[in-house]
């Protein structure tokens, strides 16, 4: 290794999806990440840094792939990446208990003529499967360097790291002779191939500086595998005209004199050419065994039980979840109220002691309380991903979410749904096809996200105490129900297509590491995190200034008759119990004098017909920045005041006091809160992901379907009760 | 003969695939090349996706697509995959 560059490498770790890229880039890495996004996506892009020996590594994960042929979004950015990012050198993770189609992946890095290194990750349990591989043998017979690993456990790092810097050496110095990186060498397709790929190879690059931005071998293949993103990256070059013709010549020969498509001939070469050289340096001890995975998946995927189990595992879950949140969540409430008094206590009273007070701390406060619900639903959910469930999940309901115009794949971000809209509307992307995509966006909002559930509670305790539980389930069960009706309308009307096809890995079970699940709540939950910092700070001060603004403060006469009032209907009150009456009664009339009251009043109309009065209009509005603002909203407008333990309970009871509250309106104002569009952070997410026009529609369906199913709901009841009585 | 008209753990050898370009070539990325063998292993519930076993690994697919993999049956029934 020469000491003379110290500018840092920058190494890209890629590889097929359940390669165990995760927990190599976590043993390789440490701790020192960075998380970011790739441009113009919202695809996580996490580096992390490693010194070995006096270098400097930069490693920058990327997305799974299948084949450098991309199918999903995932995988053009990681295409992308190494095209125009053009990294130093790779590391690809193979697993090698599944080394064919892995190595399949690995031959087209070896075309990007990017330096590459194997590692040959998950050894362990290969070898326990009985697959023995010479790594040495493999790696010169495919002329790409390699190194067992052991991700989970730490194994085979230094020896990748090792690897790294002779590679890097010698690239950094290629004019000794025996330096020439392995790596150079490709596939060999066969003499026919050959002959067809030669000339257009040499045409490319007649272009030098073209050829040095994409490589001549491997636009060659590309083109000959009809891949419509080589053909793109072809217009830059000044023969594109001629180069492009040159291969459709190639491929129409090669089509004819192997009676099959030319892509599908590369594909078969490359396998054909994996299975030589996996001939004569992997050999297997024994059949490859599927038996631990093969006894639960008999009951996990049996064709009765996989849907019944699906359904329960979400269930059991949602309880755990909420079991164990509930403690987290006490505490860091109380935290924020206590942060809130100390606040209060050090700022002079004011405007500005309201707005950090009541506004910020109040606001992101509420939202940040339930972190601790999101981390451990999240942790819950990379749990079943990490040991495999997720294709399991996707086994068992794709039958029925296909009959709704739904794709297997659907179902994970609508699990993820269920903790927060913001990373599930994100997960969409694994979705193939665009319709598909833009399908499931859509319905994500109907999976009812952790911050709706405490306005269902609320509810649900203060209108139907006896069944409580049922009717939150209900609200839940609905939501689910909305969004597969809805799929099914889109599918049938704007986004009508042909089923696209579900083509889908199995990975076995694998038991999960900490440090990777540790990693997937990191990267959700940050994103939750991320929209409590920035669109619901911002929209709480928005909401603490329309509630603030105007100012009002009573007069002492009004004051007075407050207080005369509350003692004529409390002839038992104690002084500071009519006080406490007559501040709340202050800050009712002040809200319904600010500008939330007045555009409250002023949208009561549309809300009455719905059996909600502007109070629940107002709720509404803050709603937006949050779901669970709507609760700490009613608390203020119901004079229960702010913060304290004992809100709950009380706001409880002066909604049921209020005449204009009855059950029926609190199942329409639940229905109206499932179906209402989400919160900033969710439409924002929208935006960025399929644009303002679809942003557009489905903020107006939600809300005319939310008015809609709540009026009916609440029309239907009366209708009912009127004639039952 | 198809991948969907072989019965749940019998074996096939793949002739070829005949969908539309694009599940074509990454049925073929995913190691559906001609002379591969594979088995099915089982199947969704009312019809649902075949779970199918090749190049030591399992994958998942509709029957639609299943239908789109001309095979050739092979007689020992879980021969080596």
């Amino acid at each position: 290794m020469s000491a003379d560059y110290t500018r840092p490498l920058r190494i890209v770790l890629a590889g097929n999806p359940n390669s165990g890229k995760t927990t190599l880039f976590n043993a390789l890495t440490g701790a020192h990440h960075k998380v970011g996004n790739y441009p113009g996506v919202t695809v996580e892009k996490r580096e992390g840094t490693r010194v070995h020996n006096g270098q400097e590594y930069r490693f920058i994960d990327v997305p799974g792939i299948y084949s450098l042929t991309a199918y999903s979004i995932d995988e053009m950015v990681t295409r992308d990446f190494l095209l125009d990012e053009k990294p130093d050198l790779i590391v690809d993770v193979i697993d090698s208990g599944n080394l064919e189609r892995h190595l399949y992946l690995c031959l087209q890095f070896q075309e990007l003529g990017i330096p590459l290194i194997g590692a040959l990750n998950m050894s362990d349990e290969a070898e326990s499967k009985g697959i023995l591989i010479d790594e040495k043998k493999l790696s010169t017979m495919l002329g790409i360097p390699m190194a067992k690993t052991v991700g989970s456990k730490g194994g085979g790092v230094e020896e990748v790291l090792d690897l790294i810097a002779r590679t890097a050496a010698m690239v950094e110095s290629p004019s000794s002779a025996h330096n020439v990186p392995d790596s150079a060498r490709y596939v060999r397709y066969g003499a026919e191939v050959e002959d067809r790929l030669r000339p257009i190879e040499a045409a490319i690059a007649e272009d030098g500086a073209f050829a040095s931005r994409f490589p001549a071998r491997w636009l060659a293949v590309k083109l000959v595998e009809k891949d419509s993103n080589a053909l793109a990256r072809l217009e830059a070059h000044p023969a594109a005209a001629r180069i492009a013709a040159m291969a459709s010549d190639s491929v129409a020969w090669l089509e004819k004199h192997y009676g099959k498509d030319a892509e599908i001939i590369i594909s078969e070469q490359r396998y054909g050419y994996i299975r030589g050289a996996a001939k004569e340096s992997v050999s297997i001890a024994k059949r490859p065994d599927f038996s631990v995975t093969e006894t639960i998946d008999r009951v996990i995927m049996n064709r009765f039980l996989a849907l019944p189990i699906f359904v329960a595992v979400l269930w059991g879950l949602f309880q755990l979840t909420f079991t164990l949140g509930e403690y987290p969540m006490a505490w860091l409430e109380s935290l924020f109220g206590w942060l809130g008094g100390l606040v209060e206590g050090l700022t002079p009273p004011g405007p500005v002691s309201s707005l950090l007070v009541d506004g910020i701390i109040g606001g992101v406060g509420g939202v940040f309380s339930f972190v601790p619900l999101i981390v451990i639903l999240f942790f819950f959910l990379s749990v079943l991903e990490d040991i495999g469930y997720l294709s399991r999940a996707a086994f068992a309901t794709d039958k029925l979410l296909h009959s709704f115009g739904l794709h297997g794949q659907s179902v994970f971000p609508m699990m993820l749904g269920f903790g927060c809209s913001v990373p599930a509307i994100m997960a969409a992307r694994t979705l193939k096809s665009p319709r598909d995509r833009i399908v499931t966006i859509l319905i994500i909002p109907f999976m009812s996200c952790g911050a709706k559930l405490p306005v269902y509670v609320l509810l649900a305790a203060a209108f139907f105490p006896h069944k409580a539980a049922l009717m939150v389930t209900l609200v839940y069960a609905i939501g689910v129900a909305l969004s597969l009706v809805s799929a099914w309308v889109l599918k049938k009307t704007t986004l009508k297509g042909d089923a696209t096809p579900f083509v889908m890995e199995l990975p076995p079970y694998r038991a999960p590491t900490l440090s990777g699940l540790l990693w997937h709540v990191r990267e959700k939950t940050w994103m939750y995190v991320k929209k409590s910092g920035t669109v619901i700070l911002g929209a709480s001060v928005l909401i603490w200034a329309i509630t603030s603004f105007p100012a009002y403060e009573p007069d002492s006469e009004r004051r007075a008759t407050w207080a005369v009032s509350f003692a004529e209907a409390n002839p038992n009150a104690i002084d500071s119990d009519i006080e406490a009456f007559v501040d709340a009664a202050a800050a009712e009339a002040a809200l319904e004098r600010s500008f939330a009251g007045r555009i409250g009043k002023l949208v009561e109309p549309a809300f009455r017909p719905l059996g909600f009065d502007w109070k629940i209009g107002v709720a509404t509005l803050t709603g937006f920045a949050a779901k669970e603002v709507v609760v700490s909203t009613l608390g203020v407008l119901y004079r229960v005041g702010e913060g304290e333990s004992e809100e709950g309970k009380s706001l409880r009871e002066a909604l049921r006091e209020d005449p204009s509250f009855n059950p029926l309106v609190a199942f329409a104002l639940m229905i109206f809160t499932l179906v209402i569009p989400p919160c900033f952070a969710a439409l924002a997410t929208i935006k960025a992901e399929i644009g303002w026009k679809w942003l557009g529609f489905a903020f107006a369906c939600l809300l005319a379907m939310g008015w809609g199913l709540s009026f009916a709901v609440y029309q239907m009841g009366s209708l009912f009760a009127a004639t039952a009585a | 003969m198809f991948v969907s008209d072989v019965p749940v753990g019998a074996s096939f050898k793949v002739l070829r695939v005949v969908l539309d370009k694009e599940v074509g070539k990454r049925l073929a990325d995913m190691g559906f090349t001609e002379g591969t063998e594979g088995a099915v292993v089982r199947g969704g519930f009312f019809r649902g996706p075949l779970q199918i076993r090749l190049r030591g690994y399992d994958i998942l697919i509709r029957r639609c697509e299943a239908a789109g993999i001309e095979i050739q049956p092979v007689d020992t029934v879980g021969a080596s995959v």
